[in-house]
């Protein structure tokens, strides 16, 4: 079963001007494990694509499913389970809470998922090692790189161990060294399981996934298998 | 005889301080005076001073301090002078009687009586008015609280009290929407991590309530400290026992039933209009 499937996603958006279609009649379909990189030029409905497989958005119409279960109707607490325990998210401007050390940021979502203290403890020790920062453990954010700063948040995204992990533009804000350790770190998430998709504009990052697609005006206008 | 209070202004009398000099056999008539007036003049029990009914000092008269005490602090009062003396009724009538007149002895204009049951001054008002022509009796207590100074103070008070309350609210209610928005990434995150918006306006409930109740802690402290300078001050500047600022209980609680519902809902009405944007426009810059 596909850990998230879409069919014929629209979203419009209504505006002053007139609605505006972001996303118009997509389907697809993301399997366990799988890579997918969304790619095409600004305002062509990428993010806002990520936001609806990520249960962050709702569609305008059409259907999608998240581990077999139909989210386009589920409600607020639903919606927000879905997301704390299956979906990861990981953005361009990492997005950590800049009042918690880099291990009480890992730690929030699985308080907030009601894992013992002992069992956060212990994930918390094993994803800092993981994304190679246990010396940073009591570091805030303002005493990060920013490279240490998207490892904590990818660390974070991994804390309640989703099956799919969504990144809009991840290495947007790094220098090209820090991005390419950022991408090998991605790299080993998906092979350790974790179904990814990414918005990137980097079409060297774009080529690490199994699968490229395209989207133009809303629209997914190819799909390429890289591997 | 009755006793009875009358007070003698010192702009009215003339003093005078002398180190004795009177008659053994006949000792001079004793009278209290403030303690404005004692420490001003240095005068202890025992003192002797020299009193006159007028400015010029003519007629002076000697008396004996027999002891000190603290005027009634009177608000209405606060700008006079606070020399003043007590003295026994015939004292007071013999030393402002004038030679030409035969009856000064006899004559009083105005006479305060304290009762011993104070609820029945105004019977007694009455039966003094009724069968004394010519006497109006009425009560102080009744006469200061229908004072209209008071009662316009007092309106005014209000008024301030209501303008403080409708200014700070607007502007903690601006000030809670720039906090809340400033943030708009932290409140963004939770919602992204799979915090529900009840889940989110039950943290910021709390974290308003804590700086509420913090705050109005802080600020009845506050209170409760400047009352005592601002007492100590306006005591030392019109040399007077009176309060001029007190926190009763009754205020602290007032400011605790406005204040903490207050913050609260500032805050919250503040995250509930953030809260109600699209997830994406909260971590969206």
């Amino acid at each position: 079963m596909s850990v998230i499937e879409a069919r014929d996603l629209t979203r419009v958006f209504p505006m002053p001007a007139g609605p505006v279609t972001a996303v118009r009649g997509v389907s697809l379909a993301v399997d366990p494990g799988d890579f997918v990189a969304l790619c095409g030029p600004s305002g062509c409905g990428k993010s806002t694509l990520l936001h609806l497989l990520g249960v962050v958005d709702t569609p305008s119409s059409g259907t999608l499913t998240v581990d077999g279960e139909d989210v386009a109707t589920l409600g607020d607490v639903a919606r927000s389970r879905i997301r704390l325990r299956k979906i990861g998210f990981v953005f361009q401007r990492f997005f950590l809470l800049p009042m918690l050390t880099a291990a009480e940021n890992i730690e929030l979502p699985m308080a907030e998922a009601g894992v013992s203290k002992s069992e956060r403890a212990h994930r918390v020790h094993e994803l800092l090692e993981y994304v190679e920062l246990s010396k940073r453990a009591d570091h805030r954010p303002s005493q990060l790189s920013g490279g240490e700063m998207q490892r904590i948040a990818i660390a974070r995204a991994l804390a309640n161990r989703p099956r799919l992990l969504l990144a809009d533009e991840p290495t947007g804000e790094l220098d090209q060294t820090t991005g390419q350790h950022i991408a090998e770190l991605l790299d080993r998430v998906n092979a350790d399981g974790t179904a990814l998709v990414i918005v990137t504009h980097d079409a060297v990052f774009a080529r690490r996934a199994r699968r490229i697609l395209t989207m133009r005006d809303g629209v997914l206008v190819s799909e390429e298998r890289v591997r | 005889m009755r006793r009875a209070r009358l007070w003698v202004m010192a702009s009215a009398v003339t003093l005078a301080v002398s180190g004795g000099g009177v008659d053994a056999a006949e000792p001079a008539p004793g009278v209290l005076i403030s303690r404005q007036l004692a420490e001003a003049k240095a005068l202890s029990p025992g003192s002797q001073i020299r009193l006159a009914p007028g400015g010029d000092g003519q007629s002076a008269q000697t008396f004996r301090v027999l002891g000190i005490y603290e005027p009634t602090p009177d608000p209405m009062e606060i700008s006079e002078s606070k020399f003043k003396v007590r003295l026994h009724l015939p004292d007071m009538a013999r030393l402002v009687s004038g030679p030409a007149d035969l009856m000064a002895a006899e004559t009083v204009d105005q006479v305060n009586l304290v009762l011993r049951d104070p609820r029945q001054a105004s019977t007694i008002a009455t039966q003094l008015m009724t069968g004394t022509p010519g006497i109006v009796a009425r009560q102080a207590r009744a006469a200061v609280s229908g004072a209209g100074t008071f009662v316009v103070i007092e309106r005014f008070h209000l008024a301030i009290a209501i303008v403080t309350i409708i200014a700070s609210a607007l502007f903690l209610l601006a000030l809670s929407v720039m906090l809340v928005d400033e943030r708009r990434d932290t409140v963004g995150v939770l919602r992204l991590i799979g915090l529900t918006t009840r889940r989110v306006l039950a943290q910021i409930f709390l974290e308003s309530l804590v700086v509420a109740v913090g705050g109005a802690v802080f600020g009845i402290g506050l209170a409760a400290a400047s009352q005592f300078a601002i007492n100590r001050y306006f005591q030392w500047h019109y040399n007077t026992a009176l309060v001029f600022v007190r926190v009763t209980p009754g205020v602290v609680a007032v400011c605790l039933a406005i204040a903490i519902p207050l913050g609260v809902v500032a805050s919250a009405a503040a995250s509930w209009s953030l809260l109600r944007k699209q997830l994406m426009t909260l971590a969206r810059r």
